[in-house]
């Protein structure tokens, strides 16, 4: 935002390191904290770079008002939000048309993987709280989301994993933040994969690419999402293993 | 300790072997569907769940609450997605919202609602909650968990698959916490030695007559 | 038939009146006795400021914003303060998603006269150019998890947040993003304590059980010098004057305990 004025900054030097340092295939520091609400059926915190999420989920539960129930499934509602104090000018509370796309979007994300099939005329509520943002809040939702869906012990095929691949100064890189989405050429292309058969499940890009930028950005895009999965699963196992390493030293 | 921990999406088993539940087959593989523990050596590849809302089965023995009365029945709360309907033409006595009764599924619809019956009042007592996937684990090989803690606590307990326990008399302090300690450590094994550990450390203190309880009890039907 | 609430908890309202009946709170407390609040600071960085507080298991975040816009034309030479509350979806199964709902909305303006009529900001400080520019601050507040009490929870994380606020640098009158002059001035520290009547016994900082049992509830913002700044009665039952004067009373006390473990949480930093 800072460079508007100035010369183009260099998106990666010769030592092949980012503007914060990073190397071109690397994502942002990224940390998950599975079922941090009491009252939620499933839940999750996750930190992504600055970006700050809190996900909740309900259900199944029964779909109201009844018109909106499907006798052969359950809905997704995926809710995505932002806290009036995440973006660097206040936010109007009241969600905008960004936020009911990103919703729209980012619920399909989970339609395959989750077993529908098997709660008709339910709802699987998705909330989702963006509390701090920079860059890459939609994939970091995702991410959060399906941790908080396998909190829930909603049946589900596989996790979504997610990550933004995209490009600036005419290089391709994973995970964009905000100094390299104000590049004048930026691609920000948001992703999300089924992991364990790479199906992908949310594709979106704006910005100018050609196909061979392309080929590389989706190949760097599914290996990063790579990374992300085994982050969620980590994420999702550390809380049982940790109740086993403090009952051991009770014994003690 | 052959438990191993999955999340969603993770190998089960490479073998054909026999599916049980919160599995599912892909390419001849088998694959977790939810968060839970799978044993290698089990004949059946399934996953036993850590997390999750309770999913009605047949003759699964329920904890539910009387929501309302209607004029040609009762609407029973059983924490499933739905409510059930209790005919009066099946149960002749008079409920009152808020009630509680222990009722048996006797049959389940496409869309999961739950048909009742076998319904019992439980008079007095109290309602409290454990994940009711973690059930199995209060209850014990053969009610050998349940056992123990019947004995610690010196409580009439009637475990709901739903995840409701009704519970009377006793240390009900006591069995909070036991619960809670199931609650917390149903993925680890001999849980119950380290139950009974646990009351041996912590015995049960009674202050109401417990005797007083069970002359209560006395009219009801009470397994 | 709405499946979003679990009965059980009408169930649990039986038994907390029973419980408080023999002076005794279901969770060990005595009647008099706030559950244990904890304050995070910081929270998000493109806050001006931001606080997380919690009671209990009762969880919200308040983030301030701080803008630059035109004063109200009757007062040409004050900024000023808006105040909001969501509760969020994810923060307990009865709330919905959509516009605030009336709950929302009291909630928010209990918490707002609290802070506006002790002056806790000096809207005359908040003037930049009379008559064209102020600033005016955004206290928003989000409910993160609904375990009761949630005034005084709003009330606590908002004014953590303000404690917690830097006032945004600017260049003619334009707002820096990212550069800051300092800490926002408070001239004082206004807290809720919120009552509620259970059978005939009167207690403090509610559970979610408790507030199913309530046949009313009563807020007091009280700051320094045994002074209080706003009143709210809710709920469809009712308080006599010797209880109002009782909780008055209370509630200074309280507020003194909760400002100490204010400043200790959320003072120094930043």
């Amino acid at each position: 935002m800072s460079n508007k004025n100035n010369e183009e900054p260099v998106y990666v030097n010769k030592q092949g390191l980012r503007l914060d340092g990073r190397k071109v295939d690397e994502t942002r520091k990224i940390k998950i904290t599975s079922g941090v609400l009491p009252r939620a059926d499933g839940s999750c915190y996750l930190e992504w770079g600055q970006n700050k999420i809190i996900a909740g989920v309900y259900g199944p539960r029964e779909a109201l008002p009844a018109h909106t129930q499907d006798p052969t499934k359950a809905n997704v509602n995926f809710v995505y939000r932002m806290a009036s104090f995440s973006v660097p000018d206040r936010k109007n509370p009241k969600p905008g048309r960004r936020d009911i796309e990103i919703s729209k979007v980012c619920g399909e994300a989970f339609e395959k993987t989750i077993f529908l099939e098997k709660f008709p005329n339910a709802v699987i509520d998705i909330y989702v709280e963006i509390l701090d943002s920079n860059a890459g809040s939609r994939v970091a939702a995702i991410t959060a989301a399906s941790v908080a869906l396998a909190d829930a012990g909603i049946p589900m095929r596989d996790m979504v994993a997610a990550v933004a691949v995209g490009k600036a100064g005419g290089h391709i890189l994973v995970d964009l933040n905000k100094d390299e989405e104000d590049a004048s050429d930026a691609v920000d292309m948001p992703m999300a994969i089924l992991p364990s058969t790479e199906e992908i499940v949310l594709l979106q890009m704006d910005g100018v690419i050609t196909k061979d930028e392309w080929t590389k950005a989706i190949d760097l895009g599914l290996k990063a999402c790579k990374k992300v999965y085994e982050l969620q699963k980590n994420a999702l196992k550390e809380k049982y293993i940790q109740a086993e390493s403090s009952k051991e030293n009770k014994v003690e | 300790m052959s438990k191993r921990l999955v999340v969603p999406g993770e190998l089960v088993s490479e073998e054909a072997k026999r599916t049980g539940d919160y599995v599912y087959s892909q390419n001849g593989k088998i694959y977790a569907a939810c968060v839970g523990l799978v044993n290698d050596e089990s004949p059946v590849a399934d996953v036993v769940p850590l997390r999750g809302k309770y999913i009605p089965k047949i003759n699964d023995i329920v904890i539910g609450i009387v929501k309302k009365e209607e004029f040609s029945g009762f609407m029973i709360d059983i924490a499933a997605f739905y409510p059930s309907f209790l005919s009066k033409k099946e149960f002749r006595y008079s409920l009152r919202p808020g009630e509680v009764v222990s009722v048996r599924i006797e049959d389940i619809d496409e869309t999961h609602e739950a048909k009742i019956s076998d319904v019992r009042t439980q008079q007095g007592g109290t309602v409290l909650t454990i994940t009711p996937v973690k059930v199995p684990r209060l209850i014990g090989k053969s009610g050998s968990m349940l056992e123990v803690i019947k004995k610690g606590t010196q409580s009439l307990i009637v475990v709901g698959r739903n995840g409701r326990i009704w519970v009377k008399g006793g240390d009900i302090n006591l069995l909070k916490k036991a619960i809670e300690k199931i609650e917390n450590e149903a993925h680890l094994s001999n849980l119950t030695q380290k139950m009974e550990q646990f009351f041996i450390e912590n015995p049960a203190k009674i202050t109401e007559s417990l005797a007083q309880n069970e002359t209560d009890q006395k009219r009801r039907l009470y397994e | 038939m709405s499946t979003k609430e679990d009965i059980i908890w009408e169930l649990r309202s039986e038994e907390v009146l029973k419980s408080i009946k023999q002076g005794k709170r279901m969770d060990g407390r005595d009647l008099l006795d706030y559950r244990t609040l904890k304050i995070e600071t910081n929270v998000s960085e493109n806050a001006d400021g931001s606080a997380r507080a919690f009671l209990g298991e009762s969880q919200s975040i308040t983030g301030v914003k701080m803008i630059v816009d035109k004063p109200y034309p009757d007062n040409p030479d004050e900024g000023t303060i808006s105040v909001g509350v969501e509760l969020l979806p994810l923060a307990s199964p009865t709330f919905e998603s959509g516009p605030p709902k009336t709950e929302a909305i009291e909630l928010s303006r209990v918490v707002d006269r609290g802070i506006r009529e002790a002056k806790t900001l000096d809207f005359k400080k908040l003037s930049l150019v009379a008559g064209e520019k102020c600033w005016v601050v955004f206290i928003d507040s989000y409910v993160i998890n609904h375990a009761g009490n949630l005034f005084d929870t709003c009330s606590l994380s908002s004014m953590a947040a303000l404690m917690n606020c830097r006032v945004p640098k600017l260049e003619e009158n334009k707002i820096v993003r990212g550069e800051f002059e300092g800490k926002l001035e408070l001239t004082n520290l206004p807290i809720l304590t919120t009552f509620a009547k259970i059978g005939n016994q009167i207690v403090v900082d509610t559970s979610y059980a408790e507030e199913k049992a309530m046949s009313a509830r009563f807020s007091i913002a009280t700051f320094e010098g045994k002074k209080f700044s706003a009143l709210q009665k809710g709920g469809h039952g009712s308080f006599t004057q010797s209880e109002v004067d009782h909780c008055i009373d209370i509630a200074f006390e309280k507020g003194d305990e909760l400002r100490s473990q204010l400043k200790k949480f959320a003072g120094g930093k930043r």
